[in-house]
């Protein structure tokens, strides 16, 4: 692919168009190094939860309701009298894990249906490009809400609904980076001397669009994290006493007024989470591969 | 492009011409003759506001001063006190009741209240078209009436029913103007209602407000009604507030002057506020509870739910959940209750240690380690079922943690609505369930523990319960009734039926600017002939 500065040559009519300057390596891996720190700190914590938390993180202990935070408390205790700090340790493992699942949910049928849909155009791509269209009109939250009425409440059925909420747009995301890329001149002159579908999808064009399909993935995963923690904050988790952000958020919200820190330390946490993960996602976007 | 700014420009000023003049025209239609003004804050918006119709005690908030009952109880001597009716009386066989009815009412439309207007309420009331999720059930075992003259009626009944006045006391048998009754259909005329009480409805805007003005005619009350004064409330309008953290905020903002069922956290904040003024009014019928279910293991055995009564410790959770600002409950019936019998209180102390020792009389070890008990090796463990309405959900947390540590565990079901806990019900998939109902009359509970009861959720069967829970509503002497229910309630303790938590109270607030704030008999109606706005 030619480069030049400023713009470069859309690969489908040829034309020169504005493009914006790309990031700079150097800050971009920075970036990525900050973002992949934050992370992995977060699951590392989460991870080391049953050795760093102070407490029970289900043991109510209705006297100490709603203590500030202290030495013995550090995030203070909740309003049943649980310890928020060790509530935050283990939730993220609930909240990570539920992230995860919903994400592997989103991307395998999401990255075939894109592929195939952006590969093989014509008819398999109008047929299911029209029903992503359709999903699509719907919000993702209101999704999987809809989901979760079908599939019941609990915490894995809640990662089910939000990955599959989720797929229509990653859907949506490949078929653009797949089409774009079919038009390379590489891939089309292996088209033409009649290697396999498969391998072309496989061999050439997912190199090409893997940067697309990794920063969208990180997207994806804030949002499964939100939308996650959004479905636990309405009570559609099954497990009420669970420590888990969503749900923490949930319990404390109706005290916040005197007792800020019960949801402000699972609030900082989820935030972080996806602001790391949204970082992550950036430091891939323009690093796109050239053979 | 120099059209540009100065058509921007021109086009903000004219907004903001636009918006200054609505904000002006609203403040003067808002400070017309509304007189004594307050915004009275609704906690739901009930799917129905038709007395007759609809059962949710939170229409009577605006409606129980748009009608009058035949009868009122006192709200300080729960006594029955005359309503629109001047005086009544039961025949010997119990099986009448006439009622003299006053003869200088007039409906806010200007229809004449007389004996008719009360036959066409019963008919409608009755009528299985409409149906009545309420009105009908009080009326018990009522059959038809007589007019005997223009102001006398006879209420007749296929057995004796002691809880008549009770029932004729309530909202749900509010007179309703006949004429009105017959201009909307029974869809319709919630949003047109029109009684004889103190207050008229002006206008509904269904979902957002509703707003009530003053009858000036109104001379008619009962003994306990204030008359009408400089300070009395003109103009009421209600809006709701269904999301329970916003109504403190509403309160301190102003924005309401009077809103029931704030979170105990938010009014035990507001107590040492000047400005505002917290009015707790316990509430007579059932505590907020759990049933057992004795149909379904374990709980099908007398001494694991007696176990796990002992080993609950509600006065944590009563000041934990509810900040003490509710009594503890000990029994089927709350401490304000008439025929509530203190016996109950003795029962089950908290006693975490007898409640091991009687798992351990049936057998229930520890023998893996896990901290959980087992027998045959199968595990102690009980599945609470409840919705999410009163903190149910901090309450199960706390019972779920308590329990844990006497090495039972349980599982929290949390339903999402009353339909799917009724759902639940039927399965039968539970151990525990919560369900309460309120009512001054101690009748209420009878459909709840009578072996073949409408609402027997727990499956508890026992033919001489249910004698006393028949007698009790037929007997007419209020002694003989205290005498039975004091064996029901008993009964119900002895067997372990229930797992009462504590006893409801509406934590009401108002603006120091509010006198006379006085409630219902029943509790959750206010009075507001009384209140009183100060300057």
């Amino acid at each position: 692919m030619e480069r030049r500065p400023g713009g470069e040559a859309n690969i489908r009519t040829g034309e020169k168009v504005m493009t914006r300057p790309r990031t700079h390596p150097i800050r971009r891996y920075r970036r990525r190094a900050l973002a992949l720190a934050l992370l992995g700190g977060i699951a590392g914590l989460t991870l080391l939860a049953p050795w760093l938390a102070t407490a029970d993180p289900r043991h109510a202990v209705p006297a100490d309701q709603w203590l500030a935070p202290s030495a013995a408390h550090p995030f203070g205790t909740d309003h049943l009298g649980r310890d928020v700090f060790s509530r935050v340790l283990y939730g993220g493992r609930q909240t990570l894990a539920m992230g995860l699942l919903a994400l592997g949910i989103t991307l395998g049928p999401g990255l075939v249906m894109g592929l195939v849909a952006g590969y093989a155009g014509r008819w398999v791509d109008r047929a299911l490009m029209t029903v992503m269209d359709a999903l699509l009109a719907i919000p993702s939250l209101l999704l999987a809400l809809a989901l979760i009425v079908v599939l019941g409440s609990g915490t894995t059925q809640a990662a089910l609904a939000v990955g599959i909420a989720g797929i229509p747009v990653y859907a949506r995301v490949t078929r653009a980076a797949a089409l774009e890329a079919r038009a390379l001149p590489h891939i089309e002159a292996a088209r033409s001397i009649g290697v396999r579908p498969v391998g072309i999808l496989g061999r050439h064009i997912l190199p090409v669009i893997r940067p697309v399909l990794l920063s969208f993935a990180g997207v994806t995963f804030g949002w499964a994290l939100l939308n996650g923690a959004a479905l636990m904050f309405l009570g559609y988790g099954g497990d009420i006493a669970a420590p888990d952000w969503g749900v923490m958020l949930a319990g404390a919200r109706e005290a916040f007024r005197s007792a800020p820190w019960a949801a402000v330390a699972p609030g900082v946490a989820l935030s972080l989470t996806v602001f790391a993960t949204n970082l992550l996602a950036s430091s891939f976007n323009g690093s796109r591969a050239s053979k | 492009m120099t059209f540009g700014v100065i058509g921007v420009l021109a086009l903000v000023l004219c907004l903001a011409a636009v918006i200054f003049l609505v904000l002006v025209l609203q403040d003067d239609s808002e400070s017309g003759d509304d007189g004594n003004r307050i915004v009275y804050g609704l906690t739901l918006n009930p799917s129905g506001f038709d007395p007759h119709i609809n059962a949710s005690n939170e229409l009577g908030i605006p409606f129980f001063s748009v009608y009058d009952t035949l009868v009122y109880r006192h709200p300080q001597t729960m006594e029955f006190v005359p309503g629109l009716a001047e005086e009544w009386s039961m025949a010997d066989n119990g099986l009448s009741w006439t009622f003299q009815l006053r003869r200088d009412v007039t409906f806010h439309d200007g229809d004449p209240f007389n004996a008719q207007a009360v036959a066409v309420n019963l008919d409608r009331i009755t009528n299985p078209d409409i149906p009545s999720q309420k009105a009908r059930g009080l009326l018990g075992p009522y059959t038809g009436y007589t007019i005997v003259d223009d102001f006398t009626i006879t209420l007749e009944l296929s057995e004796p029913y002691a809880p008549l006045l009770d029932a004729l006391s309530q909202v749900y048998l509010g007179v309703a103007s006949p004429k009105a009754l017959s201009e909307y259909s029974k869809n319709t005329y919630q949003w047109h209602q029109v009684g004889t009480g103190p207050y008229r409805l002006d206008e509904v805007v269904p979902g957002d407000h509703i707003i009530l003005k003053r009858n000036k005619d109104y001379a008619w009350g009962p003994v306990f009604y204030a008359p009408a004064s400089d300070q009395s409330l003109d103009t009421i309008e209600f809006r709701f507030y269904e999301d329970a953290p916003t109504r403190s905020l509403a309160l301190e903002d102003d924005q309401v002057q009077a809103i029931g069922e704030l979170l105990p956290a938010d009014a035990e904040r507001m107590i040492g506020n000047p400005a505002l003024r917290v009015v707790p009014v316990p509430i007579a019928g059932m505590p907020q509870q759990f049933f057992f279910n004795t149909q379904r293991a374990p709980t099908d055995q007398l001494a694991v739910r007696q176990a796990l009564l002992y080993g609950t410790n509600r006065t944590a959770i009563a000041n934990a959940v509810f900040q003490g600002q509710s009594p503890v409950a000990y029994g089927p019936l709350t401490s304000v209750t008439p025929f509530y019998d203190p016996v109950v209180e003795t029962k089950y102390p908290y006693d975490p240690d007898f409640a091991r020792s009687l798992l351990q009389g049936i057998g229930y070890q520890d023998s893996d380690g896990d901290g959980i008990l087992e027998r045959d090796g199968e595990p102690l463990t009980v599945r609470i079922t409840f919705a999410p309405w009163n903190q149910m959900v901090d309450v199960a947390q706390l019972i779920q943690s308590q329990w844990r540590e006497l090495g039972i565990e349980a599982e929290l079901d949390l339903v999402s609505n009353f339909p799917d806990l009724i759902a639940r019900a039927d399965s039968g998939e539970y151990n525990l369930i919560g369900r309460y109902d309120f009512g001054v009359d101690a009748s209420i509970i009878t459909p709840y523990y009578l072996s073949d009861g409408l609402n027997n959720w727990s499956g508890y069967s026992d033919g001489e319960l249910d004698d006393w829970l028949r007698e009790a509503v037929r007997q007419p002497d209020p002694a003989m009734r205290a005498q039975l229910y004091k064996s029901v309630q008993g009964r119900i303790m002895d067997e372990a039926v229930i797992l009462p938590i504590r006893e409801y109270v509406n934590l009401n607030g108002t603006t120091a600017r509010l006198d006379g704030v006085i409630f219902s008999g029943q509790g959750w109606w206010p009075l507001l002939r009384n209140f009183q706005l100060t300057q």
